[in-house]
């Protein structure tokens, strides 16, 4: 599994199709996330049910940095901030490569 | 002699700050917290950092604004005043800047400006690092929403702003934190 990282709008979706063409890609992870934050999940299940989408074959997974800013007032916004935060990590262990995109440059940090 | 970790929330700046120290293998290790308990999120969110720390040999201090009130703790308990061992090295992890901004900022009932409180801070953080061995300081990066804040808001990120630059020229070394991987900057 190859995760890719970054801010919106790095080209992170076009930087991972040209490096890995034959993957199979999990894109938006963070608002993936978010779904499941929304429909009351807890960040172990929802790191469960994307491993257990992700055990097979060559994946690449997609996500927003997110944590990068102030301190949503909202409450949902904040656990879904946290959780991603958290499950990324988990996920970036999980990954024998990890990649951050800045301005379609994809920089390998793992 | 300072090291800077910046990063996002949750982009598992502590855990790595942590193994830094730890790295380092310094005997005399303190946690110097600067959240406050003021309510359950924060009192979870101290807890969760108490977990990641626990068995670690950190010695905790709370200041949550004059930072500078943590030397005379440090000294007597490193120099063997409080301690069955006596080393003279010490190591300090400050945990974690953006909430000793807001504590120094809105101290008192009374708002100070981004300069003046950059200024207390960084005056504080000189005195710090001159009395111990090494000064591990964990600071944000909230500064890329695109968002547009009130005033009070925008102070706080100047103010935070210019004590993260500041930091980083007195540091020695400089890392930032993505999805838990230190890059060294």
């Amino acid at each position: 599994m190859i995760l890719i990282i970054g801010g919106s709008y790095q080209g992170k979706t076009k930087y991972a199709y040209s490096a890995f063409p034959e993957a199979r890609f999990l894109n938006q992870v963070h608002l993936f996330i978010k779904k499941r934050i929304e429909e009351g999940k807890t960040e172990n299940e929802i790191l469960a049910e994307i491993r257990a989408i992700v055990k097979d074959d060559e994946w690449v997974l997609i996500a927003d940095d997110i944590g990068n800013g102030v301190v949503p007032i909202d409450l949902t916004e904040r656990k879904w901030r946290e959780a991603c935060g958290r499950i990324l990590i988990e996920l970036a262990k999980d990954s024998k490569e990890v990649y951050r995109v800045i301005l379609g440059i994809g920089q390998r940090i793992k | 002699m300072i090291t800077l970790i910046y990063g996002g929330s949750g982009s598992g700046k502590s855990a790595f700050a942590e193994d830094y120290v730890l790295n380092t293998h310094i005997i005399n290790r303190f946690y110097l917290a600067t959240m406050m308990s003021s309510d359950e999120e924060s009192k979870n969110r101290i807890q969760r950092h108490r977990k990641l720390r626990d068995g670690k040999g950190f010695v905790t201090l709370e200041h949550g604004t004059d930072i500078v009130n943590a030397i005379t703790e440090i000294e007597s308990i490193s120099t063997g005043e409080f301690s069955t061992y006596s080393n003279d090295e010490s190591i300090v992890l400050l945990e974690c800047m953006s909430n000793l901004v807001a504590n120094e900022m809105f101290a008192d009932g009374r708002m100070c400006s981004a300069g003046e409180c950059a200024d207390k801070i960084l005056t504080d953080i000189k005195k710090l690092n001159e009395c111990v061995t090494r000064l591990v300081v964990v600071t944000n990066n909230i500064f890329e929403d695109g968002k547009s804040y009130d005033e009070g808001t925008k102070e706080y990120m100047r103010s935070l702003g210019k004590i993260n630059l500041k930091l980083r020229e007195m540091a020695h070394e400089t890392y930032e934190v993505v999805v838990g991987i230190g890059i060294k900057i």
